[in-house]
């Protein structure tokens, strides 16, 4: 069964997408795409000519694809969240190096960015973690899952968390990744066909990486998790619509001086 | 055993008398051979080793120590150093009384227990590896002759004083060789003889000069106190002022290590030709520091002196990661990075628990392999290329294609799975949150683990993202010419670091970490795509139209110098706290 999920996950993660797109139409007051798009979207992009820069740089976008479809799967499967955490991080850092693969401004500026955005959120997913293994005394999500009351005991983690969803799902007030097209799309850029299809499906697995994490605070009830999932998902697009991008340099400081705090208060308040 | 001290003085004899550049290889080839596969035999033979100095030979030492310290003192009025006359001045009138007061008798002068041939692993295995480097690099060095076989003769003796330094068991006889290991760092680090050169020797001898003051000061608490000078005797006693003498004898580990506010004699190392910053500063003399507090931790563990003291090196794992952000010549990068790392290692070391200790053990090797690899990474471009500023190195991988793999390696080797450096620091974090409850003082070693690493992935990727850039393939790369004198070295430090992960990983017995290492697989599978990748059409990166190709700059942060006075003030006071808790506990 779980095997199935974890082969169904792009595709999941897809609707997710999709869902976003419909919602966040609604919340703008337009008729906006049909929940399918993404799916859509991948068939026309599967149609088009596909160029390339150089073998390794379109290769890169495929392993990243792939490594990132395994941490999804470990997290199916229940394993040692750090892992899960560091196994991110392989797949971000093979994005990274394709984006500076490549003699192109924007792919670098876009690199760049998303290796500051990997600075601001690491520390913060593993003070997560730790956070979980205070409360459960364990790594392994399998056991955290059979656990209870992650979300009395760290509520003020909680919220750093959800200050760091909008980075990894690339919304406003951070979406600094690809800044709406500003820097024509950052690292995906030199990208086109079915290359860009890869980049396009892993950021559906970002999706279901990020919000399995939110997922976990709900521990054994999985009904809670279904809700905070649900709610986080709301905030995140409300505040999307509501907010205006900050400046790179401004995305780690907040993350650090706010979202850092609040994990240390709370870590403290559950040590002493 | 005592090939391990006398075939290096006796191979470097040879080089002295021979000088020629094959005779060198065929030196250095060999000596890299015996000493790995005699370390290697020691550390699996289970039995340790006592030595007792005769009387004699007690003598030899007071009177080589005393020669040491008028060289120094003779080296400071020459170059009119202040800080060196002085040191030198106290060091002498301290080790005078100390001498005087030490008792004779005591337990063996030289113990080689588990850690001590656990360093011989990494001295003799990576030590030898640079000396086989130093052979290639020295033929396009502008010296004489002569001079290239000093050098080189130089490095071998200097693995000897390793050898010897970490099984020391008393602790003027420690005192005599980290001078040594000072006075190897002053004359390596100003061989080029230039000014700029010479200024970095004499900041790097007189900043040692003060872990040797304070090693002084350690030796003679523990004689008032306890009457001796032995580590084991000190270790084993209690009460009293043991912990104010483990406490100055840490601090001299934080002197030798680099940490912050002393982290720029290391700096300034980085003018020494490459092969010294490889096996100096960053593979071996350095890892004293580490090694000294795992050699204290039986003492330090689970008191406040030792959470205390793993605090401030996980603050220094921080700062500099921090403060490597600013610089963009990559030596100096690597310098601190490695500052960082020996603050981490320090910290793990200082936390006593046998898991903490172990792993930091296991951040030494792997730091030492893959700080080897990239030290010696940069000593190929700065001799094959002339390039030794990262801004310089912008497309390095089309003219250096197989150098930059090492160095990408190597940057891998330090930041992702399934290498070891990476899951030592995987495995710490578990380690430390279990402890967190009974401890709350080592959620900022946590934290500071945390953060550091993400900075050093900043860091490390920065440099990647200036050697990276290369442009579209219809153009197919250059071939690149690396002697066999420099690859097969690098080539070995690669072998070893993927073998050593190896077994790490095989040691855990833990099925999911050797899963770790799937995705490596697919990297690795990739390239043998490459050549189905000609079906697709190539095109040129988008440049927004236009005519004259620009590249994106790289990302400095440079701290106000406020914000660097602030952090080097605060490091003060914690290096001075760390006594003054040894005083009060």
């Amino acid at each position: 069964m779980t095997w199935i999920w974890i082969l169904l996950a792009p595709l999941l993660g897809g609707l997710i997408y999709g869902g976003e797109r419909v919602l966040r139409a609604r919340m703008q007051r337009r008729q906006g795409p049909p929940l399918l798009q993404p799916f859509y979207d991948m068939f026309k992009l599967l149609d088009k000519r596909t160029l390339i820069i150089h073998a390794p740089h379109a290769l890169l976008a495929v392993a990243h694809f792939l490594v990132l479809w395994f941490t999804v799967a470990a997290i199916f499967l229940g394993w040692n969240l750090l892992y899960i955490i560091f196994l991110h991080l392989f797949a971000q850092i093979l994005l990274i190096l394709a984006g500076y693969s490549v003699r192109s401004v924007y792919s670098h500026l876009g690199a760049n960015r998303e290796l500051l955005m990997v600075v601001a959120y690491e520390p913060i997913l593993i003070v997560v973690a730790v956070g979980f293994y205070l409360i459960s005394g364990s790594f392994e999500i399998s056991t955290i899952l059979q656990g209870g009351g992650y979300w009395h005991q760290l509520p003020l983690l909680f919220v750093a968390l959800l200050i760091i969803v909008p980075i990894k799902v690339k919304k406003s007030p951070f979406d600094v990744g690809e800044a709406h097209q500003e820097i024509v799309g950052g690292i995906e850029i030199e990208y086109s066909g079915v290359f860009y299809e890869f980049l396009y499906m892993s950021r559906f697995l970002e999706y279901i990486f990020i919000y399995s994490f939110v997922f976990l605070f709900g521990g054994e009830s999985y009904w809670l998790g279904a809700v905070l999932v649900a709610g986080t998902f709301l905030v995140v697009n409300l505040v999307d619509n509501a907010t205006a991008r900050v400046h790179t340099a401004d995305m780690l400081k907040i993350v650090y001086g706010v979202a850092m705090s609040l994990a240390i208060i709370n870590i403290l308040g559950v040590l002493l | 055993m005592s090939t391990l001290f006398l075939l290096p003085i006796i191979a470097s004899v040879f080089t002295l008398l021979l000088p020629f550049e094959r005779v060198h290889y065929f030196i250095s080839a060999s000596v890299l051979v015996i000493l790995s596969v005699s370390a290697f035999l020691l550390y699996s033979s289970p039995e340790i080793v006592t030595f007792q100095l005769s009387h004699s030979m007690n003598l030899l030492v007071v009177i080589a120590d005393i020669i040491l310290l008028l060289y120094f003192l003779y080296q400071g009025i020459k170059f009119k150093s202040a800080n060196v006359i002085f040191l030198s001045a106290v060091q002498l009138l301290l080790y005078g009384y100390v001498e005087s007061i030490a008792p004779i008798a005591g337990s063996a002068e030289i113990v080689v227990d588990n850690l001590s041939k656990f360093m011989f692993l990494i001295i003799n295995g990576v030590g030898g590896i640079i000396v086989l480097y130093s052979v290639r690099y020295m033929h396009d060095e502008a010296v004489s002759a002569t001079k290239k076989s000093l050098f080189i003769a130089g490095l071998l003796l200097f693995i000897s004083i390793m050898n010897l330094i970490v099984c020391a068991n008393s602790i003027l006889l420690f005192f005599l060789l980290f001078e040594m290991t000072t006075l190897a760092s002053y004359l390596l680090i100003s061989f080029r003889n230039d000014p700029l050169s010479r200024a970095n020797g004499l900041k790097a001898l007189w900043m040692n000069q003060i872990g040797g003051v304070i090693i002084l000061l350690g030796a003679l608490v523990a004689i008032e106190g306890f009457g001796t000078v032995m580590f084991d005797t000190l270790l084993k006693s209690s009460g009293g002022m043991v912990l104010f003498a483990v406490a100055l004898l840490s601090l001299s580990a934080l002197v030798k290590g680099a940490a912050l506010p002393f982290e720029g004699w290391l700096l300034g190392a980085m003018v020494a030709p490459t092969p010294v910053s490889a096996m100096l500063h960053s593979a071996t003399m350095v890892k004293i520091a580490p090694y000294l507090i795992l050699k204290l931790a039986p003492v330090l563990g689970s008191t406040l002196l030792g959470n205390f003291f793993s605090v401030t090196g996980a603050l220094v794992f921080v700062a500099a990661s921090y403060l490597a952000l600013s610089r963009f010549v990559f030596k100096e990068i690597l310098g601190y990075s490695t500052v960082a790392l020996l603050g981490l290692m320090m910290a793990l070391a200082a936390i006593g628990t046998k898991e903490s200790m172990t792993l930091a053990m296991v951040l030494m090797v792997f730091h030492a392999l893959s700080k080897a690899l990239l030290f010696l990474s940069a000593g190929v471009l700065e001799k094959q290329y002339h390039v030794k500023s990262i801004e310089e190195m912008k497309g390095l991988v089309h003219r250096a294609p197989k150098t930059v793999g090492f160095i990408l390696f190597g940057f891998v080797s330090l930041t992702l799975p399934p290498f070891g450096l990476f899951m030592g620091k995987l495995l710490a974090i578990t380690s430390i949150s279990s402890l967190l409850r009974e401890r709350p003082l080592l959620l900022i070693v946590v934290l500071s683990l945390v953060i550091g690493s993400a900075l050093l992935v900043l860091l490390y990727f920065k440099v990647a993202s200036a050697i990276l850039s290369s442009p579209c393939d219809i153009h197919p790369s250059e071939k690149e010419y690396l002697p066999y004198g420099f690859s097969i070295p690098l080539w070995l430090l690669t072998l070893y670091s993927i073998a050593v992960s190896l077994g790490f990983i095989v040691l855990q017995k833990n099925l999911f970490i050797a899963w770790l290492a799937l995705p490596l697989l697919v990297v690795i599978l990739l390239p043998s795509m490459v050549k189905r990748m000609e079906q697709y059409d190539r095109i040129q990166p988008y440049h927004c139209g236009e005519k004259e190709l620009f590249d994106a700059a790289l990302v400095y942060y440079e701290p106000s110098i406020r914000v660097r006075q602030m952090i080097y003030w605060s490091f003060g006071m914690l290096f001075v706290a760390v006594a003054f808790i040894g005083v009060l506990s």
